[in-house]
């Protein structure tokens, strides 16, 4: 990678690249920072903006929306209590306190701050783990990606909030709506029923904007009348001083660790990382009292492990082409998209072009710092936008991004009823992440298991006696399988 | 248990058995060449919607116990926002995206509450109006046009 350095840096540091990165940055600040669109819509309504650009500036543009809207997810949570993206649920906490006595921009300051370490930090990470993993998993067979699906499939168990069950019944769902069409193998059509549309299957996009933007407008429209939120007094961005700093950068360091270490875990996600580090903080810091009522090291231990968590994230989705949540289950559509394959054998077949990337997100991060500065104090008078103004907006650059990626009008059909299934779904507590983590493995899985089934002469047992990789990696998948279980035997016993 | 049943969350897993069901039962009647095992092309689909059925039963049971009601607020409103969405996209490629547009936003607005008509003809004809502009004619990716007015 660090020879091909300098192409990739030839690529990023030029007028155009410099003006994707920032652009990217400052629009993804504002995204995440209106609530209800979060990362996942960002990058989903922005993707018809990136077809007409070229491979690099396109993906980097998706990765800034992405890393600026987490934390642009901080500056709702700060000023009107309401985070813009679920990752920042936890900055709510000690943040709106802080507004709340007039440290708005003190608040703004401390996150700020946190994100960029966070974010810097996960791009390291990223740069030197991505390809490492990429090249122990090169010579894996179809067995072996067997049971690397599986373990990516597990995180379903992690993503599933509220119910095991619902979260696997939609995991299901997300396998099999993946079988539809084609037959990988004799190419015969399944569960087509006469429709010659659904012979080159379901378009991943169009299921996924649909079960999560349109069905957040419908979940939203349930509920309307909100004229927009009362802003807190706020005059921009201060950061805070270095002595401030003192006895708080054991957190930081604490917080980033755990926030890179559960992003490379598949389906755990930001928000996740996020409460886990505020709690470590709040059980560990000196100045665990103050938590809740307006503690900085509540806002550094939440904001740094969120978006330490994109860097991390990105591992297993650009090395193994395994997504651990949503929103790299939707990067790792746009990338296909791209004609960028994640996978194992992404690095060696676009050295420069990954080189670029990962340069970029470390700009990208760095960006966040002087920008996060500057769009704060354009996003926050946003926050009184009008919601139904929003959800209009929101229908129709959804509709944009279906319509522009085949130009089908059948997919902006399938995005229109994947958003009222969704709708009528997470109404009652079935998660959606899953639904798109079994869309986006399931030809992996299915191929590699009726693969491994034709070396093995159907032998199922004999895809782990002589595959010790395969082995460890499904002892890894029942372990990760079996840890609500034990959670919840052991909370009976206690 | 019919009054069980007839609650929101009991009947969606319900729903969700009888097509996950309906769909194995259908893998019995599909006609492909007969090679067997995993050549077979309902192989894998079929380990998937018995998985599926065998949760969803779970599910059912697990909803049935819990018996909750129905939630009744704001659904007309969701369900006509729905059929329109749906109509829209079905008729956004024959009337064009900015007409198609505009009558959707208009809709939009007043179900969702805005009732002051500045801020409706602003967002429903500004909003559509830029984003014809801006694809059509600035990164010339044409999106569907009218049959009245080539331009929109």
């Amino acid at each position: 990678m660090i020879e091909v350095l300098p192409q990739a840096l030839g690529l990023i540091l030029t007028p155009q690249g410099l003006m994707v990165l920032s652009f990217g940055t400052m629009l993804g600040i504002v995204l995440g920072a209106l609530p209800g669109i979060g990362s996942t819509v960002a990058v989903a309504m922005i993707l018809p903006f990136t077809l007409t650009m070229d491979q690099a500036p396109a993906i980097l543009l998706l990765l800034a929306i992405y890393a600026g809207s987490v934390y642009g997810g901080s500056i709702s949570a700060i000023l009107i209590n309401t985070p813009g993206t679920p990752q920042s649920a936890a900055t709510c906490l000690d943040g709106f306190p802080m507004a709340q006595r007039g440290e708005a921009g003190k608040a703004l300051g401390w996150s700020t701050i946190a994100s960029v370490v966070g974010g810097l930090v996960s791009a390291v990470v990223l740069i030197f783990a991505a390809p490492q993993l990429a090249a122990f998993a090169l010579n894996f067979g179809p067995i072996e990606t067997f049971a690397l699906i599986l373990l990516g499939l597990t995180c379903i168990v992690s993503v599933s909030e509220g119910s095991l069950v619902k979260g696997l019944i939609a995991g299901m769902i997300g396998l099999f709506l993946s079988s539809v069409g084609g037959d990988p193998i004799t190419g015969e059509a399944r569960f087509t029923f006469g429709e010659f549309q659904l012979i080159a299957g379901f378009n991943l996009l169009a299921v996924v904007i649909g079960v999560f933007a349109l069905s957040e407008v419908l979940i939203r429209a349930t509920k309307p009348g909100d004229d927009g939120a009362t802003l807190i007094s706020f005059q921009g961005i201060i950061l805070p001083k270095l002595a401030e700093w003192k006895g708080r950068l054991k957190n930081l360091a604490k917080s980033v660790l755990i926030g890179n270490g559960i992003g490379i875990l598949p389906g755990t996600g930001a928000a996740t990382a996020a409460f886990i580090s505020y709690a470590e903080a709040r059980r560990s810091a000196p100045t665990r009292a103050n938590f809740g009522k307006g503690e900085p090291d509540g806002l550094i231990a939440s904001e740094s492990a969120n978006n330490a968590v994109t860097g991390g994230a990105l591992v297993p989705t650009m090395a193994l082409g395994i997504p651990g949540d949503a929103i790299t289950a939707v990067m790792l559509a746009t990338l296909t998209l791209h004609g960028v394959t994640p996978g194992v054998r992404l690095m060696e077949d676009n050295p420069v072009l990954m080189a670029a990337i990962f340069s970029g997100f470390f700009v990208i991060n760095l960006m966040l710092l002087p920008l996060g500065m500057m769009v704060s104090k354009v996003a926050a008078p946003l926050l009184r936008l009008r919601e139904a103004y929003m959800l209009v907006v929101i229908t129709l650059l959804c509709t944009l991004g279906v319509y522009f990626v085949r130009g089908n009008p059948f997919d902006l059909l399938v995005m229109a009823l994947a958003g009222i299934i969704g709708f009528l779904l997470r109404r009652q507590g079935y998660p959606m992440a899953p639904l798109v983590i079994g869309m986006v493995l399931g030809p992996t899985l299915e191929i590699s298991l009726r693969q491994g089934l034709i070396i093995t002469d159907g032998s199922f047992a004999a895809f782990f006696s002589g595959h010790p990789i395969a082995l460890l990696l499904a002892i890894a998948a029942l372990g990760m399988l079996s840890l609500p279980f034990i959670r919840m035997w052991r909370t009976r016993a206690a | 248990m019919l009054t069980r049943l007839f609650s929101e969350r009991a009947l969606i897993a319900l729903i969700l058995l009888l097509i996950a069901s309906a769909l194995t039962y259908s893998t019995f009647g599909l006609e492909f060449a007969d090679l067997g095992g995993a050549f077979d092309p309902t192989f894998f689909p079929r380990i998937i919607l018995i998985a599926w059925m065998a949760l969803a039963a779970l599910n059912l049971i697990v909803d049935l116990r819990a018996g909750t009601g129905w939630d009744g607020q704001g659904i007309l409103r969701v369900g006509i926002m729905a059929v329109a969405t749906v109509i829209y996209m079905i008729f956004l490629t024959t009337l064009g995206f900015f007409f198609s547009s505009v009558i959707l936003s208009v809709l939009f607005l007043l179900l969702l509450g805005v009732r002051n008509p500045l801020p409706i003809a602003a967002v429903s004809l500004g909003v559509p109006g830029a984003i014809v502009a801006l694809f059509n004619h600035m990164l010339t990716m044409p999106l569907p046009t009218s049959p009245m007015f080539w331009w929109i």
